[in-house]
């Protein structure tokens, strides 16, 4: 399923999560941004805004319940992204 | 005369210019009723409902955008709970079953909960997944509220019914569950609906998202009448002007009680923005209170925090917050610093420091217990630091080179309730001495549901309720200081010690009783969970995995970070009954640490 969308909303994705974790370790699509990134709820909804913005899509509450790794997060923001349209 | 007035008041359709794409031409409800405002005094839901249902005003529901997205004026609510009441008649239900309902922002969700009530069941909220791959736990906390309740109907709107078809899976009391559209397919019983009474359980209220032994709190028209009553008359001194704005959760007592209910009995207007969209967007909340000119909106300090926090200076200049005369402050600590921060933020945009308004209160007393004066903004006293640790005194002391703690003044009890501070061994204490916080009067709860071993825990001799909270009176007025070890609050989250230690140990490398769980709390007033946990692993990477593990696992449950220590057997205090004690294993780790003197004293009434 890789097209270069999915790969554009890839890459910004781990931009943009190593800019807001801070971190040295190298973000990959198995990173557990929970584990790994400790991404906590205010950095959780910074991530939001920021994607939604940049894709101009809204991003269900109950779709995060299954989100624990970067593939999965950006499969769901493709999903929303090819089905809004 | 008021066709002006109206005009001038008229709420906007969009609570910012954005975007008119939408071909729907709705108007929200408007401020100004054409009934006679009556301030609470019924003697039921249903009864305030009926009298509200004869004017204009409502619930009105906005997107993450600020679009209006629907409108229920009480009248059109009243209709449709009686309609829906009516095709609950077809379970044939016992009065007083329980009705389990998963509370999204919305009008299904309210026409719901009334529809309960005139059918004479009971309604209770279930929160809606917030954490990232919390699927599993969050099922397992909906699966154990069904329980609980021992639930008869379990409903939700789609975004949700699969969690809520997973959790009622081998729910034995369960007799259907489904969405409220599949509830309308079923037909409309032609019956009349009965009178509540007084002494009828209004509604459940969870007070924790525990997986093993949640808690309802029961909860009476009689009591929820006399809270609302305290809360609008002496609290907040509603009047026909007034207009309400809300993010808080409906699943949550102050949202529900708050600013569903008590706007609803004194039949004045509510906009709503879904609390995701808020924590994402804090700016909709404010633009929402200045473009619809709202005068009363509540918020726990952590939104407050995250208004100061998001806002962008160049977004004040649209602002005019002016018309905000009670901004209530609740449901957990309130930190004068986090107060000063956002009247100083939004100062330049009209925002008066006077409107603040701390209270006090606890779903296990409806809502409210104390309110401070409206109008007189935050008040609060300095303490000196140790005395309060040493003495367990609050004392005025000002001396150069002693550190002072600041305390925030939340009021007087409503009328017809009494708070009283009571020292470990249960004498009542006088006033400046700090001691456990107890509340007595109509509001106070039941018990919880099916629970007689909780409630007897917290409803003493007398019924006078223990709320778990520490503080001290001054001129009849409460402060609370801190609380007691058994509640941990992280990012206006309340969290239970005791079920942190619980999942740790699930985990097979745990043994019973030697987990512990506590916050720690740093100079700026942010907490911070550990997990103290005796481990006889050896190998680093063993060691390693298992903390990696339980931090997933908290998060996943509770959506907060934690620090996992790692001890070697027979380090956590026990009490003489072998019971671990989090108040010494806390001790403990901050001598470990070394955190003594960067800790905030604002826990000092520890016990």
């Amino acid at each position: 399923m890789t097209d270069s969308k999915y790969d554009e909303i890839m890459q910004l994705l781990c931009d943009r999560l190593s800019s807001l974790t801070n971190t040295h370790i190298e973000i990959t699509p198995e990173t557990n941004l929970i584990s790994q990134l400790s991404i906590d709820s205010i950095k959780l909804l910074n991530l939001i805004m920021e994607v939604e913005d940049a894709f101009d899509i809204s991003i269900p509450i109950n779709a995060l319940a299954d989100v624990q790794t970067v593939r999965e997060l950006v499969d769901l923001i493709y999903k929303i992204k090819t089905t809004a349209k | 005369m008021s066709s002006t007035i109206i005009e001038l008041n008229a709420p906007q359709t969009q609570a910012f210019d954005f975007q008119p794409s939408s071909e729907l031409q709705i108007k929200p409800t408007p401020t100004l009723n054409t009934l006679v405002q009556q301030l609470a005094g019924f003697d039921s839901l249903t009864s305030a409902l009926e009298y509200a249902a004869k004017g204009v005003t409502g619930y009105n529901f906005y997107d993450a955008r600020g679009n209006l997205r629907s409108v229920l004026p009480y009248s059109v609510l009243r209709e449709n709970a009686r309609d829906l009441a009516r095709r609950f008649m077809n379970f044939d239900l016992p009065r007083g079953s329980r009705v389990a309902i998963i509370a999204d922002t919305s009008p299904e969700f309210v026409e719901l909960f009334f529809a309960c009530r005139y059918a004479g069941l009971v309604p209770f909220a279930m929160p809606i997944p917030v954490n990232l791959g919390s699927r599993k736990i969050y099922v397992q906390q909906l699966k154990g509220m069904l329980e609980s309740s021992e639930a008869s109907i379990a409903l939700s709107n789609l975004d949700y019914i699969e969690f809520l078809n997973e959790a009622s899976k081998e729910t034995i009391s369960l007799k259907w569950s489904g969405t409220p559209g599949d509830l309308k397919q079923l037909p409309v019983r032609d019956v009349d609906l009965e009178y509540n009474h007084a002494d009828e359980t209004a509604y459940l209220q969870f007070t924790s998202g525990s997986t093993r032994s949640p808690r309802g709190v029961v909860i009476t028209e009689r009591a929820l009448m006399c809270n609302l009553q305290g809360i609008v008359r002496n609290g907040l001194e509603i009047t026909p002007q007034d207009r309400s704005a809300s993010w808080l959760p409906f699943y949550h007592d102050m949202g529900l009680v708050g600013l569903v209910l008590a706007p609803m009995v004194t039949q004045i207007s509510v906009d709503y923005l879904a609390t995701r969209d808020f924590a994402i967007r804090p700016l909709q909340w404010l633009r929402l209170i200045s473009r619809n000119r709202c005068t009363v909106a509540f918020s726990q300090p952590f939104g407050l925090k995250l208004c100061s926090m998001r806002v962008r200076e160049s977004d004040l200049k649209e602002l005019d917050l002016s018309c905000w005369r009670a901004a209530g402050i609740g449901a957990e600590m309130i930190r004068p610093e986090t107060l000063r921060a956002f009247a100083e933020k939004f100062a330049t945009a009209g925002f008066s420091e006077s409107a603040f308004l701390p209270c006090y209160g606890l779903a296990e007393s409806t809502l409210a217990v104390t309110f401070s004066r409206i109008g007189e903004g935050c008040k609060s006293i300095q303490i000196d630091s140790k005395t309060l640790i040493d003495k367990k005194m609050a004392v005025r002391l000002q001396a150069d080179g002693r550190k002072q703690s600041e305390f925030v003044n939340c009021g007087q009890p409503l009328p017809g309730h009494t708070v009283k501070i009571i020292s470990d061994d249960g004498q009542q204490l006088p006033e400046l001495m700090v001691g456990s916080v107890l509340v007595q009067g109509d509001s106070v709860m039941l018990g919880y549901f099916n629970n007689p071993e909780e409630t007897n825990k917290a409803l003493k001799s007398g019924n006078w309720l223990d709320t778990g909270d520490i503080g001290f009176l001054f001129n009849g007025d409460l402060y609370v200081t801190g609380r007691r070890t058994d509640v941990i609050i992280v990012n206006g989250r309340n969290i239970r010690a005791q079920d942190i230690e619980e999942l740790a140990e699930q985990q097979p490398e745990v043994r019973s009783r030697e987990a512990s769980a506590f916050g720690v709390t740093d100079e700026e007033g942010s907490t911070t969970i550990v997990l103290v946990i005796e481990c006889r692993l050896t190998s680093v990477v063993e060691r390693q995995t298992l903390i990696t593990r339980l931090q997933q696992l908290v998060y996943m449950a509770f959506g907060v970070n934690c620090i996992v220590e790692l001890v070697p057997p027979h380090t956590l205090p026990r009490t003489s009954s072998g019971k671990l004690s989090r108040f010494a294993a806390k001790q403990g780790y901050i001598q470990r640490m070394g955190l003594g003197e960067q800790l905030s004293l604002a826990e000092s009434g520890d016990r």
